[in-house]
């Protein structure tokens, strides 16, 4: 599929027929549009059904119970200002990390780019242990936020720093230093040449990751569970025991809803701050933007934000991989060794280490089902910028992305009761968990690959042909040089989200095929410190595994960037 | 562009289909009749497949299943489905058109809604008859009982050395200056252990049926609360991030967890059987028994009844504490010998009818968490 792209773009590009070119387009958006209504739309409007007219009657007085319930409005309220608040923190406090990996070249700039993804794959009851061993109170640091709205804050930050960093960050680093430079020779102050030349270049990949955050945050499940103890509870966590605890589908209809308008209205918003850009900028590669430090203020940036990360991450992390050592006979690999062990050949305990293979595996196939449907969808997205190409991307921008804002439980219950009958009797299909995990990762392709494209001047391309370039070698000299970077950060994000991903694998996971998150899980619902130690070591691998790969996807450059 | 379309197609044409053919049809389910050849389990003349749907703690030792699968010519595929709570709605939900054959792993407290729902078809295991009749709830035939445990309050033996500072033996004691701010507890709403220790207190003090905030039992809640009990979502917070006892990492001397979970922390086994590093407040254990049963429209209803009468036999009944930490309903099955010696036996294990469990429970959850949100 990935092959019929340079045709399709310089078809339309060489004919510059607009009706041609928004067939295309339609076409492009066509599967991943497809995929959604088959495996998200289907389902859940199938649960909201169930719920809100069960016996063939609509039902809609459960509106007004759920509205004039101020424990609900009370979830209502908290869910989004704690989301607000989780976002701007976490834009604030990323934001000078993402500069320092745009514009500087330090020691373990690569290993850190890629480490940067740790947090976002770990398994929340994981970090949560981990956190409470450093702010729960009698922890390592004495400081007791467990309970807190603030260890829920800082757990947001925790988990969605990346998101911020790397997204901001591959643009920023595309961006001419020149520009900046040549502001500050003609004795602008930094402030200003941030306010008037960066901020309005890097504004809508803020956007676009802010409005990741938002959706995680507003969609916060296990953190607000654990960390937020029980007097603080969201729309996720609502939504979660109304449906899966006592099934009462009317209401979990009702605040699903809710939280569908809510992210739909929050995500045209960003997705308006987003089109605002400015100009078509000529991309630098990221070896020519980069310089190393020269000033005092440089390097106290670069040291300020290592500090930062070292204690927002090292510290929990650090504890988790030391306790994954730490076994009752003193330091050692017991635990890891114990990740072999069958225990007596229990089903359950099929080695953990084979779940290993099973996330790989399961990892591979979503990222190829994401980056070829992200793929599609960014081309239909980024259009021709006529008016109504760019109505037609907004939806379909918005589309994409309300999967991550609604709840696994609503799509899970929602898979039992469609896919029961041939020919799509899925429900206990090993094929769903990658399929699960690409509808998840597709809004993070999309995002990285949009800008890439959109960057793209089209008068590049019609030069190319011009001077005589096959529509093949205009792909491959234009297109593929610059999406390559974004495509590659897309490949990294959705291999990491499926590493990761737990909600929607609980429901789908067969014993028999765990993932790494499972196993985890699993070892963490036992007692002993057996069981305890297995999920630290298994953690530990899953942390180093995903640096690994990431860094491998990191380091993979398209042919002929350096040309560029 | 002919791929596009075909692919889109494509799509189309399976979701009508797909969409077309929803309906499913309620066939009255046969009754079963006993399967056991002598005594033994049958033999399947061809292979079938047999769909478990389990919660996500089912346990069983593969050559266990591997002897079932030789003997009887049946395939198990075990379906994991969330928590007992998440699976067992999740099973109401596709009612008449299950996931799977046989559900395990509802416990009493959800006995009422599963037979609310008409969800199960009868039958009645002729094994039925070694168990223990304390734990056979259901006369219909619909559930049957395969293990049972009991939710019980944990100490951390470290924390509890002088005589001003004993451990505490009952309910009583949780309320005392020596163990303020010391015990952790899981929210009832979002936690099975949780549940349980709310029904145990409504069991041990009463007032069930009182629904002001002046009930008995929420008296004693109320007294909990002001010698600061902390609550936490689950099971595993409690235990690794709160209980100091154990592999336990808080700072909490007091959860609430099983009475099967001190043998797990035991790694030498010379102990004595009071010097394990955690130990159980026997007074405070509430039942809970797991139940298993053949899910009306079941593709395989004598391959599910077959399968039921496996999970009553001896190799699966010794097999139980060793994987799931629960105990055998079958009478005389042999215990493994560090349960046999690190459990503290449990003679009188609070309880309270199912019925009036699946009648009251939303209603004691809500008056549970009025006084804690």
């Amino acid at each position: 599929m990935v092959g019929a792209l340079p045709l399709m773009v310089s078809a339309s590009q060489s004919r510059g027929s607009k009706r041609r070119s928004a067939l295309w387009r339609l076409l492009a958006a066509a599967p991943p549009l497809v995929f959604l209504g088959v495996f998200f739309a289907w389902p859940v409007s199938a649960i909201l059904l169930r719920g809100l007219r069960p016996h063939g009657s609509w039902n809609f007085a459960v509106f007004g119970e759920v509205f004039s319930d101020p424990s609900m409005r009370r979830v209502l309220w908290f869910t989004l200002w704690e989301s607000i608040a989780s976002t701007v923190l976490c834009v604030i406090v990323a934001l000078p990390a993402a500069a320092m990996f745009a514009r500087f070249r330090f020691k373990g700039k690569r290993v850190l780019w890629s480490a940067l993804l740790v947090p976002f794959v770990l398994p929340t009851v994981v970090v949560a242990v981990s956190m409470l061993g450093v702010i729960g109170g009698g922890g390592l640091t004495g400081v007791n936020l467990n309970g807190t709205v603030w260890a829920i804050l800082i757990a947001h930050v925790f988990f969605n720093y990346a998101v911020v960093v790397r997204t901001v960050g591959a643009t920023w680093s595309t961006i001419d230093p020149r520009l900046e430079e040549s502001a500050r020779t003609l004795g602008a102050p930094s402030w200003r040449v941030f306010r008037d030349i960066t901020w309005p270049l890097i504004r809508s990949s803020v956007a676009a990751a802010a409005s990741i955050v938002f959706l995680f945050s507003f969609t916060s499940f296990g953190i607000v569970l654990i960390l937020g103890g029980i007097s603080h509870r969201t729309l996720e966590v609502e939504i979660y025991d109304q449906t899966a605890k006592f099934l009462h589908l009317d209401i979990a209809a009702v605040l699903a809803i809710v939280q569908l308008v809510v992210v739909v209205v929050i995500l045209m918003w960003f997705g308006r701050s987003q089109r605002r850009r400015s100009v078509l900028l000529e991309q630098r590669s990221a070896s020519e933007t980069e310089r190393s430090t020269e000033t005092s203020r440089q390097r106290w940036l670069i040291r300020s934000n290592i500090l930062f990360m070292a204690v927002l991450f090292g510290v929990p992390l650090g504890l988790l991989v030391v306790r994954s050592f730490s076994t009752p006979n003193g330091w050692g690999f017991g635990f890891y060794q114990a990740l072999t062990d069958t225990r007596g050949g229990s089903t359950s305990f099929v080695p953990p280490i084979d779940a290993v293979g099973n996330s790989l595996l399961f990892a591979l196939l979503a990222t190829a089902i994401a980056l070829v449907l992200g793929l599609c969808a960014a081309w239909a997205i980024v259009g021709d910028g006529s008016k109504n190409s760019s109505i037609f991307s907004r939806w379909t921008d918005t589309a994409l992305m309300i999967p991550l804002g609604t709840s696994a439980v609503t799509v899970g219950f929602g898979f039992l009761i469609v896919f029961d009958e041939p020919p799509l009797n899925l429900r206990s299909s090993l094929w769903l968990i990658p399929i699960a995990h690409a509808i998840v990762a597709l809004p993070f392709v999309v995002r990285l690959l949009v800008p890439g494209l959109r960057s793209i001047d089209p008068r590049l391309r019609e030069a190319a042909s011009m001077l005589g370039a096959s529509p093949r070698r205009v792909w491959w000299t234009i297109d593929v040089p610059i999406v390559g970077r974004a495509l590659a950060a897309a490949a990294g994000f959705a291999f990491a989200v499926s590493l990761g991903e737990f909600g929607a694998t609980a429901f789908l996971a067969r014993p028999d095929r765990p993932t790494m998150p499972i196993a985890i899980y699993r070892a963490l619902g036992r007692p002993g410190d057996y069981n305890f130690g297995q999920a630290m070591a298994m953690s530990t691998i899953l942390m180093v595994l995903t640096i690994v790969v990431v860094t491998v996807i990191d380091r993979f450059r398209p042919a002929g960037v350096s040309e560029f | 562009m002919k791929r596009w379309f075909a692919v889109a197609a494509l799509a189309l044409v399976v979701l009508a289909g797909a969409c077309g053919s929803s309906g499913s049809s309620s066939k009255p389910a046969a009754t079963i009749a006993p399967v056991l050849v002598n005594g033994a389990l049958p033999r399947f003349d061809t292979p079938v497949t047999l769909r478990v749907m389990t919660h996500d703690s089912f346990a069983v030792t593969q050559s266990v299943l591997d002897e079932f699968e030789a003997a009887t010519n049946v395939k198990v595929e075990l379906i994991a489905s969330g928590d007992a709570v998440a699976m067992t709605n999740a099973a109401i939900l596709t009612a008449g058109n299950p996931v799977a054959d046989v559900i395990f792993g509802f416990d009493e407290n959800l006995l009422g809604s599963v037979l609310e729902s008409n969800l199960l078809q009868a039958y009645t295991p002729q094994r039925l008859s070694t168990v223990d009749k304390s734990y056979v709830l259901d006369a219909s035939g619909m559930a049957t009982p395969i293990d049972h445990g009991d939710v019980c309050v944990n100490f951390d033996r470290a924390a509890f050395t002088n005589s001003a500072n004993q451990i505490p033996t009952s309910f009583d004691g949780l309320i005392q200056s020596p163990v303020t701010n010391k015990f952790v507890v899981e929210d009832p709403s979002t936690s099975t252990p949780g549940l349980a220790f709310m029904l145990a207190t409504i069991a041990k003090f009463g007032g069930g049926d009182d629904t002001s905030a002046n009930a008995k039992w929420l008296s004693y809640w109320k007294q909990l609360k002001a010698n600061g009990v902390s609550v936490v979502d689950s099971w595993e917070t409690a235990y690794y991030g709160s209980f100091s006892g154990g592999s336990g990492k808080g700072d909490h001397p007091l959860v609430v967890s099983y009475a099967s979970s001190p043998p797990a922390e035991v790694a030498d086994t010379s102990l004595a059987a009071d010097e394990s590093p955690t130990g159980v407040i026997t007074e405070t254990c509430y039942q809970q028994t797991e139940f298993a049963g053949i899910l009306r429209g079941a593709a395989n209803p004598r391959a599910a009844a077959t399968f039921l009468e496996f999970m009553l036999g001896g190799s699966f009944q010794a097999d139980v504490p060793g994987q799931m930490y629960v105990y055998p309903v079958v009478m005389g099955t042999p215990l493994p010998d560090t349960f046999a010696k690190y459990t503290a036996p449990v003679t009188n294990p609070l309880t309270l009818p199912y019925t009036d469990v699946a009648a009251h429970r939303d209603r004691w959850i809500a008056q549970w968490s009025a006084l804690f949100r």
